[in-house]
């Protein structure tokens, strides 16, 4: 959890807006950095937390997130964090040639199953946890996805996965009052003029279409810097009565355990 | 125009409004909900994309009974078995039955949130003939379409625009909370008329179009500071007057080998030398090789 970013999104642990959809993505950078604070965020705040990890292992999150001051092993014993481990559960599906009747979470690996029905029903089941077996015991529920982009790779079409956006958009945030955060990646286009048909790209548009809070992490345009990681933009959309989105863009830079964001020109580097 | 769109109640209307991720039309879809329902029509949703709650929000509780807000945000595939309204459900006759709840077919609206949604489960084809369908049908009086155009391609926002009357891109504008709406508005007489507005939306959803004198535009005035003659402070002639035209082709120019120059140059002067020349048997003049006498 960093500190400073809460500041930015003017929310803390004790005190945030339920039912917000934030759309973390990045370009020629790498936002997982983000992830880690959701995460952390919002363990700390005590809410019930689904966690699609798709494109790492259960280990590695741990590892990062122990380096902010949690630990996902005790989380998770708690029942305070669902942790889908998409990689190796994906493996034994691809593995297995016959399929096994009792679990769907990954039909979307399997041919003919074109839809991420399976994986929306994963997540609603460990959301509604709360009511049976914890009693009142967490806050409201979150989901928090690293990363969708991948499922593209996977065989899933656009469509499904925003489909699979919107499931989970109705249930968590407008009936449940709780978040999600989902990370998406862009692919580094080369050329300019090809982004109409680029498939990630497509789902960025999609989904920035939902989202209420958008953070778009992105490299500098002049290269590598040792002091400057890269640039934030934030934006919030449709708040009441404006038609148009407010925005706002930081420079920040990835320490050992957090992250600095600073206003643009302004980093120790050129002061 | 965007306010006579806005207040227009011509019959078998379609209005689509286009927006992207820069600048959302969702805002401006209230608007038209809430005139309408100002007006008195019965307006029906099909919504996908807010939840009833949202889209209520802000909108005038008394007529609050007109709305009738077709859910399909909760379950639109049919995947949690709550569905109210699904996607599958948009063929005409369903939405027939869904309209006759309203008494009064000519006070009817329609308004869909959003097209995008359809098209992902549809094919644009059968998209556009059920709107067509729905237009012609009489069982409503307009219908208002939001579309997400930077989700498609272009061939068919393009088919869904050519199915529109009224046409409105939203952009979003120089200032912060205002934004460009561009109209462009077929006439039953097939005349088209086009404008660029900027307007905002107030809280309780009413639009208000900001005057083109109160807003410079900043681009117009870089047009015209780039458009400032550069010929105007000249300390030269660029153009000609009709005789300056005549002097000017009258003048032979230097090089120009008239019939004049070349008689004059070629009559032979008074006292001038002549070269005289008779050829003797020594000088065996070789066309094919003129250097024989040269004894190399």
């Amino acid at each position: 959890m960093f500190p400073e970013l809460n500041s930015i999104l003017n929310t803390s642990p004790d005190n945030f807006k339920g039912g917000e959809y934030i759309l973390v993505s990045d370009k020629k950078a790498d936002a997982s950095f983000l992830i880690h604070h959701f995460l952390t965020f919002y363990l700390r705040a005590g809410c019930k937390v689904c966690f699609l990890g798709l494109v790492q292992s259960f280990s590695h999150y741990n590892a990062v997130s122990q380096r902010l001051g949690v630990s996902l092993i005790q989380a998770r014993e708690k029942g305070q964090l669902v942790f889908l481990e998409g990689l190796k559960d994906s493996l034994s599906v691809l593995a297995q040639e016959s399929p096994s009747d009792e679990k769907h979470t990954l039909d979307y690996l399997r041919p003919p199953c074109a839809d991420l029905r399976g994986l929306f029903e994963f997540v609603q089941a460990s959301v509604n946890q709360t009511g049976s077996s914890g009693g009142a015991l967490w806050g409201p529920p979150v989901l928090v996805i690293d990363d969708l982009s991948v499922l593209l790779s996977l065989g899933v079409s656009v469509g499904a996965a925003l489909d699979f956006s919107h499931y989970c958009k109705t249930t968590i945030c407008s009936e449940l009052q709780g978040n999600i955060v989902t990370l998406v990646r862009c692919e580094e286009e080369e050329d300019e003029d090809e982004i109409e048909d680029d498939s990630s790209d497509m789902l960025l548009r999609g989904l920035t279409h939902q989202c209420s809070l958008g953070l778009r992490v992105e490299g500098l345009s002049t290269g590598y810097c040792r002091d400057i990681h890269g640039q934030v933009e934030v934006w919030w959309r449709e708040r009441c009565g404006s038609a148009q989105t407010q925005r706002k863009v930081f420079q920040y830079k990835v320490h050992d355990k957090g992250a600095s964001f600073f206003a643009r020109g302004t980093s120790s580097a050129v002061l | 125009m965007l306010l006579d769109v806005l207040q227009g109640s011509e019959a078998g209307g379609f209005i689509v409004i286009q927006d992207t991720i820069h600048c959302s039309g969702r805002e401006l879809l209230k608007c038209f909900v809430n005139t309408a329902l100002k007006r008195e029509d019965a307006v029906h949703i099909l919504g996908f994309e807010t939840s009833e709650e949202e889209l209520r929000n802000g909108l005038d509780n008394n007529c609050a009974l007109k709305l009738h807000f077709h859910n399909g945000y909760t379950d639109p595939l049919g995947w949690t078995n709550c569905s109210l309204f699904t996607v599958k459900q948009f063929t005409t006759e369903h939405i027939g039955q869904l309209l006759k709840k309203s008494t009064n077919p000519k006070a009817t609206t329609l308004v869909i949130d959003s097209l995008s949604w359809i098209l992902r489960h549809h094919n644009p084809v059968t998209v556009c003939q059920r709107l067509h369908e729905l237009k012609k049908g009489g069982s409503v009086k307009v219908i208002i379409a939001l579309l997400h155009s930077d989700l498609h391609q272009r061939g068919i926002v393009g088919s869904i625009c050519h199915l529109a009357t009224t046409v409105i891109s939203v952009t979003p504008g120089k200032r912060e909370r205002s934004a460009m709406a561009k109209t462009t508005r077929r006439s039953k007489s097939g005349k088209v008329m086009q404008d660029e507005e900027f307007f905002n939306v107030t809280k309780d959803y009413a639009v208000t179009v900001q005057s083109r004198s109160s807003y410079p535009e900043p681009r117009q005035t870089e047009a015209e500071t780039t458009e400032a003659d550069p010929t105007a402070n000249l300390t030269f002639n660029l153009r000609l007057s009709e005789m300056e035209r005549e002097a000017k082709e009258k003048v032979a120019l230097p090089f120009v080998f008239s019939q004049e120059k070349k008689s004059a140059l070629l009559k032979p002067v008074k006292g001038s030398g002549r070269i005289l020349y008779e050829p003797d048997a020594n000088d065996d003049f070789d066309q094919e090789d003129p250097d024989d006498d040269l004894d190399i």
